[in-house]
């Protein structure tokens, strides 16, 4: 079919030494990203795209550079979890749970290397399913008219908070905050000035990636501070590696496992890798004969790995198909889309088609890639990660402003950013979540035009909003990821805080 | 304690108001009044971000621990020191303002001074090098031109 030539298209583009250079680039740098405590995936990429950009790489270079980052960072969470029982981001909070008990058994070695290769089965089933999914979704998104998107963009912040969020209205208040900052600058369709107080800095609007820098990396230095956690924390030695092609067999059916349900909770909207890697988790240990699961069994490392990164290639599914992002790391990936002025959607698979492909293509060999460096770079990652942090969050804190500043070679860029690392802080400290408010930044101008066309198009009746059917049915979906974490959140929040005490008992 | 949120949604709500009664001062665009003008949709919002601050003052969670007021205070300086950074970076120049912000942020870490100082000058000549010589974005001079 049409869908295997584009996909061959793709490789074509993708097995250029170039993207091959960029994929490496970005698989090494997205490890050392993961693996760093405090740093998480979403930190990382938000610091590279201002480089990147100024970098003046083409759009499918940097695309490639930042999906390997993305991937590599998948891979390096799992490092941490494993050797010093801290999950790099929530989702590799699972992994902790066999992971950390199989290196204290001395199998260090042989934890991080099932992980890796249950990391590769997950992102290449996922990669696989998102070639599939992707067209056919593209296509059914052709229908969907302005107040179908409307509809859509509310449902993306209605399920934000995810199945687990704790209050829903924190969330809601930080996409209206999100969106807030939206509005500034002069308004696209009527050219009136809008909350710009005359600053001629203000008239294009605040620029989404110096909020990202800010409030995810400046606001993290300020954790950093606060805790006083320059010295990093002691990890467990690593051992030499004996691993058996009998093991890697052993592994290998809750690895497939893990990795359909990942994807699956990472292409529905609000489940995301943290439900994915959970799920994962307790599918396997109810299918799995009686393992030693929470001791250290193997497969208790691979469920959530693979369920955990094949999560985080379906949430692609929605964010390049709709232009919808699902988790904060994809929220980033579209700021640097929408920043290299490709806008994601369903017509990106006709006018980009050689970009998306590209890009697809480029995340199995990224893949490859990680697999090959993961399992003999190992120690070297692992070197890395115990340069104490009071060295390297500075340095991390240098790189970020720098990127910031070589976009615009404007000191004012990082005034801006300082500002958003103090109202990151601020958020944080009031449990504002963090993403809905950079979401809102980047579909704000989008979900505004959705309006504004609908209303146009129907002469001021509010009530064209809510015509279709395809439209209540997405308000109906919004309005049931809303509500249903009130009731359901607890349970399942009830369940992980269980399963990880069981843990610790033992 | 419950008062972060209470204090935190007062805060918003005052927002809330001042952006929406802000959006209604908008002049009438070009081409007279629409449906839909520039105003609508900073309205929806206040709206949304008003009732959500005022269930966050009624049904505050409870509160995270702030740090005690003398980290408070340092987490202070080194906003300031960032600010002083981003102040310097043109008139005094890249490498030594980096230097000066990245040993200071070290040190307040926790490493020694000397360690700190190291690790400051080092990674910013190395950048700088980077930047203006491997991946050519000019960084500026400042002092240290001549």
């Amino acid at each position: 079919m049409d869908t295997m030539s584009l996909l061959m298209q793709g490789f074509a583009v993708a097995l250029t030494p170039e993207s091959i250079m960029f994929a490496v680039i970005g698989a090494i740098l997205g490890t050392l990203i993961g693996a760093l405590p405090g740093l998480g995936p979403a930190n990382g990429v938000a610091i590279l795209i201002p480089l990147a950009f100024s970098l003046g790489l083409s759009p499918t270079s940097s695309l490639i550079l930042l999906t390997s980052v993305y991937a590599g960072a998948m891979y390096g969470g799992r490092i941490s979890s494993i050797l010093l029982n801290i999950p790099g981001d929530e989702p590799a909070m699972m992994t902790c749970l066999d992971g950390y008990p199989m290196a204290l058994k001395g199998k260090a070695a042989e934890a991080l290397a099932i992980s890796a290769i249950a990391s590769f089965i997950g992102s290449f089933i996922a990669t696989i399913g998102l070639v599939i999914l992707a067209p056919i979704l593209a296509k059914f998104a052709l229908k969907f008219g302005p107040a179908e998107y409307f509809a859509l963009f509310a449902l993306a912040f209605a399920t934000l908070g995810g199945i687990t969020g704790k209050n829903q209205f924190k969330t809601l208040m930080a996409a209206a905050i999100g969106l807030m900052i939206a509005t500034v600058g002069i308004d696209i369709s009527t050219g009136v000035q809008r909350f710009t107080f005359n600053t001629l800095e203000l008239f294009e609007g605040v620029d989404f990636i110096i909020a990202i820098v800010g409030l995810f990396a400046i606001s993290e230095l300020f954790f950093f501070l606060e805790r006083h956690a320059g010295d990093g924390l002691k990890q467990v030695a690593i051992n030499k590696l004996k691993l058996s092609p009998k093991d890697i067999i052993k592994v290998l059916p809750a690895s497939f496992r893990g990795a359909v349900l990942g994807f699956v909770a990472g292409v529905l909207p609000g489940a995301g890798a943290s439900l994915g890697s959970f799920i994962s988790y307790t599918v396997e240990k109810r299918v799995s004969d009686k393992g030693e699961f929470g001791k250290g069994d193997p497969r208790g490392v691979a469920a959530p790995e693979a369920g955990n990164n094949g999560a985080a290639s379906g949430a692609l599914v929605p964010m390049l198909t709709l232009g919808v992002p699902g988790s904060g790391t994809t929220a980033v990936l579209l700021a640097m889309l929408i920043s290299l002025n490709i806008s994601p959607g369903p017509m990106l698979f006709q006018q980009n088609a050689d970009l998306v492909w590209g890009v697809i293509a480029a995340m199995f060999i990224g893949n490859l890639v990680l697999l090959l460096l993961n399992i003999p770079m190992i120690g070297i990652f692992v070197k890395l990660l115990s340069i104490p942090p009071k060295y390297l969050m500075p340095i991390v804190t240098l790189i970020a402003s720098v990127g910031i500043y070589a976009v615009s070679h404007s000191a004012l860029d990082l005034y801006f950013m300082v500002g958003f690392g103090v109202a990151g802080y601020i958020f944080r400290k009031v449990d504002i979540p963090l993403v809905p408010i950079i979401l809102g930044m980047l579909l704000g101008p989008e979900m505004e035009k959705s309006l504004r066309h609908t209303l146009v198009l129907s002469d001021g009746d509010w009530t064209a909003l809510f015509n279709s059917g395809l439209s209540i049915g997405l308000w109906t979906v919004a309005i049931l990821g809303l509500v249903l974490p009130i009731i359901v959140g607890p349970i399942v929040r009830a369940k992980m805080a269980k399963s990880k005490t069981a843990t610790k008992g033992d | 304690m419950r008062i972060n949120d209470r204090v935190f949604g007062m805060l918003m709500l005052i927002i809330a108001v001042a952006y929406g009664y802000e959006a209604t001062q908008f002049p009438i665009p070009f081409g007279g009044q629409e449906s839909v003008g520039p105003e609508t949709f900073p309205i929806m919002l206040s709206l949304l971000l008003g009732v959500s601050s005022i269930y966050m003052i009624l049904r505050p969670d409870p509160d995270e621990k702030w740090a005690p007021s003398a980290m408070l205070i340092e987490l202070g300086i080194v906003v300031l020191s960032l600010l002083a950074f981003a102040w310097a970076i043109e008139p005094v120049g890249f490498m030594p303002a980096a230097a000066l912000v990245v040993s200071f942020l070290s040190w307040r870490m926790g490493a020694s001074i000397t360690k700190s100082l190291i690790t400051g000058v080092s990674s910013s000549v190395v950048i700088f090098f980077l930047f203006n010589n491997v991946l050519e974005l000019a960084l500026p001079l400042g002092l240290l031109e001549f």
